[in-house]
């Protein structure tokens, strides 16, 4: 049991921290908060001497937790501008007006 | 004597006919007046769409509805464009570019062209209505690989598009609805026509971005196809005033369900 939860928690932050580093924004959120919840577990069944790696498990996973949070804080979302869609904006306007006048 | 009596019916004559054509003019101007009161010309209201993935709302793109006057030598035409780009972020997985225009009366919002280019992941469709005046539109499709359809079919006369339909609602006096109270539509989409059915709500308050928190009436919207899904969860909530901006917008549809929050709202 101790086994699996060591491979489920760092399976999970694993993938928290990829998922931190991919801009998906709230998504990492599913896999750190696992990650704290297996790892929480982990340390609960651990008897005291073993409890060095899932408290380095659990640290990995808060520092990812706060780093998502800073990023939905602090990085905010834009839109960058598309000059091939801009032009065809203004193209497709040219064409509207001349459609419409044929109304 | 004579002579002045019919001098004067005359005249009388002649400016009851001129105040009734002022009162012509300025009935029509009221109209206007409250009709462009709600949907204003130069209004710019941006949002945040989010979509729901593993039960986390996730912010994937921002659509802008806008609102411009355009001149032709004949008329005035009302420019509705609704578009929606993701954010750069994501544009390396999956870039969206999507536009929808229309273009309709200022006064009835009645259309007289509407437009749809996609750009979704690749996936490219560009489809023009043209409504003509005998009741029918002539739609032309253009697909990815250069293919066009063109086709012609014809529409009722209330028929609306698919941009106009969401400033058509915003013409609706909600403040008369009670609870439960439903009104419908005809919107056109995929050359096909469907029954849209409103249903008010209630009032509530929800945040509108920089207009802070509103109270909105709450509107249930539904329609006879497969594209939205449940009972009561496509939802639009309208200021309560008389801008009736839409604030927040909930959907369900068949790939997913999602919000659109209401960031910024600007008139120039």
């Amino acid at each position: 049991m101790r086994k699996f939860l060591i491979i489920l928690s760092l399976f999970f932050v694993v993938f928290g921290i990829v998922f931190t580093a991919l801009p998906l924004g709230t998504i990492a959120f599913l896999p750190v908060g696992l990650a704290i919840a297996a790892t929480s577990l982990l340390i609960f069944i651990s008897k005291p001497e073993q409890r060095k790696l899932p408290k380095w498990i659990l640290l990995a996973g808060i520092l990812t937790l706060l780093s998502i949070m800073g990023k939905v804080v602090f990085i905010q979302d834009k839109v960058e501008t598309d000059k091939q869609f801009e032009q065809q904006k203004v193209d497709s306007k040219k064409q509207d007006v001349k459609d419409l006048e044929g109304l | 004597m004579i002579m002045v009596s019919c001098e004067l019916h005359t005249t009388l004559k002649n400016n009851y006919y001129r105040m009734k054509r002022y009162l012509a003019v300025f009935v029509a101007v009221l109209i206007a007046g409250v009709c462009f009161s709600q949907i204003k010309s130069n209004e710019k209201l941006t949002y945040a769409a989010s979509y729901n993935m593993s039960g986390l709302m996730t912010q994937l793109a921002q659509v802008t509805m806008q609102t411009e006057i355009v001149n032709t030598s004949k008329k005035s035409f009302l420019h509705l464009s609704l578009e929606a780009a993701t954010f750069s972020k994501w544009d390396k997985f999956f870039k969206i570019r999507d536009l929808y225009e229309a273009y309709v009366d200022p006064v009835t919002l009645k259309s007289s062209l509407y437009k749809r280019n996609i750009n979704e992941g690749g996936y490219i469709k560009n489809e023009k209505y043209i409504f003509e005046p005998d009741g029918s539109i002539n739609s032309t499709t253009r697909h990815k690989d250069g293919r066009e359809t063109k086709k012609s079919f014809k529409i009722g006369s209330s028929t609306q598009d698919a941009v106009s339909i969401v400033y058509k609602l915003r013409t609706i006096d909600f403040s008369k609805f009670k609870p439960g109270q439903t009104t419908s539509f005809v919107m056109v989409f995929d050359e096909k026509e469907y029954p849209i059915f409103i249903k008010y709500m209630g009032l509530e308050t929800v945040s509108a971005g920089n207009l802070g928190k509103k109270q909105c009436y709450k509107i249930s919207i539904s329609a006879k196809t497969d594209k939205l899904k449940g009972v009561d969860k496509n939802l639009i909530w309208l200021t309560a005033d008389s801008n009736k901006i839409p604030a927040l917008v909930r959907f369900s549809i068949a790939v997913g369900t999602g919000q659109l929050t209401l960031t910024h709202a600007s008139e120039d």
